[in-house]
């Protein structure tokens, strides 16, 4: 369960940081392009570590032809990471998907060059996740929160690419937000510790329920306890709350 | 329409919308024209209230996403009940509950239960009186003004027991060693678990079911019963999840508890204009009537939708129905007194909640209050930790003397010292001509500190109405036959409460009648 990706050492990650700054904005203007890794990295040497041995090619298969891309973290060397969208799917600085990704609309995503199936992705779901990578690169949520630390779709979503209405468990969250105890100590009220949202009279709720990765959080005791002093962090108007110390085991 | 025998809401003012569902009468007459038309092709039963009213015919569906044997509408008391019934026969048994949390009404109710015996003969060994199965329900009966069913209330009488003692030993509940004699009782038979919140139970009847293999879908919201005419059973249920719609086919059979409407306000004004929108409320968002609608739509009866009730001791701001808010409630055998701002006392405190609600009402001056003392507490089943955190959020105010507690509650200490006296008296002599309480021998004069006052004040808390059902929770349609394989049980059904629901018989009510529903799904073939 504590295979997240906020522990794997990635080779991208050199990657992430040079790939922030403007090339990446002038690859989103030049459309006839788009699909070669090329059109706004001419090599890729300053991109990676120095001890890298040297790399041709013009798309992702000049990485994955020895990075498999591998959710078990088994791969050697070491696997190919999601990662790699962070940089490439900030609003306004979007490289297409087909760029390094193979895909058939309602059948099947894949990754150029690799037998990886990361799961079955329909027009309209491809609609939502570029949506949802959008977010989770730049938004005021969870999911970007995450995204800086990073932490990518299969640190919550085991496995295959989400389809649409799917949640996260629990035991995905405790697995890096510590036991159910530790966390209600985290956020028991000093004037009534009876008011723990993570402690209620509830008993045992889905994280879910109030924290939302893509969209904005929200308190589910005040539904109810309407003069309730109770701040979450990514919430809305006069719920939020900046995640101040909020780190992650 | 039922027959409204009784105006309980004369005193009460305010307007009310019109309301959206359809009287009984207009059920009828659509039932008839379009039960004549379904029978004759494929369509489902269509005729609902509100919204979906002018939907079309609506064709059941050629093919079910999902089968299942027990499916259970609601995860309180009686869906969960039902469902560690259903599938400790055997069958494959799911609860589809809407709110994104477990429980219901039934996780922030406020655990009390009535029951004449338990495991361990509480009441007995306190040396508390006398109590029964037969006085159990002639107590329910009489607080409902006979308007329960004599053969459903002593289900409720009868199972209650064995209901507590399962929950005890195969579910873990564990209950204070105390018995109250609430409002409308005539023994001391209102127990409370150790949470001293429903979550007690609910937790304790969730382990049965879950050992037993029944699942809880969270966030699964029923938005129809198919039934392909007025003379099929039921065939099964469309659903809305986070994926979308599903429709599920019931193999077994369908049991509805899913609670009572009273946060469905145009629902509520419609069935009793005198529960104006104004009336807070102690329920959870979800409590809303449309399953019953739904029911109603396939030819399920429902019956005395206008009696709903109000809980007397809400937290007079908001309406909750927090742990202090139990006090007034159970202290009352104990001696515990109810004033008004003036300091006087204005009802019989052993009275059913429709009377002390209303004579609340009648004073028109928000808010009144209990008066206790320490030793009450532990004996009507409160703590010294609940107290404690009580007075920190300013739901109980502590003082040494009746005058201080007083002046802390913005009363005149003369008449609240007066009225006090007088009230010991009246234990000492066991009879009180002010108010004509039946004094016992258990009531405890107020004449040792430190004395607790608390704020209360009526909120629309349980309807007793609902869908008909029969000794074996079987859903009656509006020609007097069971509707086959539909099933109802707790707050969503009518019939056994009466006028008036007498205080902690709600839990036995769901437990019992959730097991017979359950059961008796598991059957069906």
């Amino acid at each position: 369960m504590t295979r997240t990706f906020v522990n794997t050492i990635v080779v991208t990650l050199f990657f992430l940081l040079v790939l922030s700054g403007g090339d990446a904005r002038a690859a989103a203007k030049g459309s006839a392009s788009k699909q070669s890794c090329a059109a706004c990295h001419s090599e890729f040497s300053s991109l990676l570590p120095k001890a890298h041995p040297p790399v041709t090619g013009k798309d992702v298969t000049a990485c994955t032809k020895c990075h498999a891309p591998d959710a078990k973290v088994t791969a050697k060397p070491k696997p190919y990471s999601a990662r790699l969208h962070l940089s490439h799917t900030q609003p306004g600085a979007e490289v297409d998907c087909l760029a390094c990704h193979t895909w058939k609309p309602g059948k099947s995503l894949g990754v150029k060059g690799t037998k990886a199936n990361l799961g079955v992705l329909s027009k309209e779901g491809m609609e939502e996740t570029k949506k949802i990578f959008a977010s989770w690169s730049s938004s005021r949520y969870l999911d970007a929160h995450h995204g800086k630390k990073n932490v990518t779709c299969s640190g919550c979503h085991e496995g295959k690419v989400p389809e649409q209405g799917d949640s996260v468990e629990n035991a995905r969250c405790l697995a890096c937000h510590g036991d159910e105890e530790k966390l209600a100590k985290k956020t028991e009220p000093k004037d009534f510790p009876d008011r723990n949202p993570h402690k209620s009279h509830l008993g045992t709720v889905n994280c879910t329920v109030c924290h939302s990765a893509h969209k904005a959080s929200k308190t589910y005791c005040l539904d109810c306890h309407t003069k309730f002093n109770m701040k979450i962090p990514f919430g809305e108007g006069p719920q939020a709350k900046p995640a101040a110390g909020a780190k992650a085991k | 329409m039922e027959k409204d025998g009784k105006n309980k809401t004369s005193g009460t003012t305010g307007a009310t919308k019109e309301g959206v569902v359809m009287n009984r009468r207009d059920l009828l007459k659509t039932s008839l024209g379009i039960g004549a038309v379904a029978a004759a092709g494929a369509f489902g039963l269509h005729l609902t209230g509100s919204k979906v009213e002018a939907a079309p015919l609506r064709q059941l569906p050629k093919k079910w996403d999902e089968e299942i044997d027990v499916v259970i509408v609601g995860s309180g008391f009686a869906g969960l009940a039902a469902a560690a019934e259903a599938s400790a026969a055997g069958a494959k048994t799911v609860i589809l509950e809407k709110m994104p949390t477990y429980g219901g009404n039934s996780i922030i109710n406020g655990g009390v239960y009535a029951s004449w015996d338990d495991e361990y003969h509480l009441r007995q060994k306190l040396n508390l009186g006398n109590d029964s199965v037969d006085q159990h329900k002639a107590d329910t009966l009489k607080g409902g003004d006979f308007y329960g069913f004599p053969e459903l209330v002593e289900i409720l009488a009868k199972g209650a027991t064995p209901a507590l003692n399962w929950m005890i030993k195969d579910g873990g509940l564990k209950i204070r060693q105390t018995v109250t004699r609430a409002g409308g009782h005539s023994a001391y038979r209102t127990h409370t678990c150790i949470e001293g919140v429903g979550r007690g139970y609910t937790e304790a009847i969730k382990k049965i079911a879950e050992g037993k293999g029944a699942k809880v879908r969270l966030g699964t919201e029923v938005t129809w019963i198919w039934r392909k005419d007025v003379n099929s059973p039921v065939a099964g249920v469309e659903i809305k999840t986070p994926k979308g719609k599903k429709n599920i086919k019931i193999k077994k059979a369908l049991i509805l508890a899913s609670g009572g409407f009273s946060r469905d306000i145009k629902m509520r004004a419609a069935f009793n204009p005198g529960i104006v929108p104004e009336f807070n409320c102690t329920n959870h968002p979800g409590a809303t009537g449309e399953m019953l609608r739904f029911a109603q739509s396939i030819g399920a009866d429902s019956l005395q939708l206008a009696f709903i009730q109000l809980y007397p001791f809400a937290e007079p701001e908001t309406g909750i129905l927090d742990t202090p808010a139990v006090y007034p409630f159970n202290g009352v055998g104990y001696g515990l007194v109810y004033v008004s701002k003036k300091g006087k006392r204005f009802v019989n405190e052993l009275e059913r909640r429709d009377v002390c609600s209303f004579a609340q009402i009648k004073l028109g001056d928000k808010p009144t209050y209990s008066i206790f003392n320490e030793e009450m507490v532990t004996k009507m089943g409160g703590t010294k930790e609940e107290v404690e955190k009580g007075i920190k959020k300013g739901r109980f105010i502590k003082a040494e003397t009746i005058a201080e507690l007083a002046g802390k509650l913005k009363i005149p200490a003369d008449a609240l010292e007066d009225t006090i006296k007088k009230h010991n008296q009246y234990i000492k002599d066991g009879k009180d001509p002010e108010c004509n309480k039946p004094m016992t021998k258990s009531m405890i004069p107020l004449d040792k500190g430190p004395f607790y006052g608390i704020a209360q004040w009526p909120a629309v808390h349980h309807t007793m109405g609902g869908l008909r059902i029969d000794k074996d929770a079987r859903v009656i349609d509006i020609w007097g036959e069971p509707i086959p394989r539909l099933y109802a049980a707790g707050e969503v059904t009518g019939g056994v409460h009466g006028s008036n629901r007498l205080g902690s018989n709600a839990i036995p009510d769901c437990v019992v009648f959730g097991r017979i529903a359950g059961a008796n799904a598991a059957k069906e073939k």
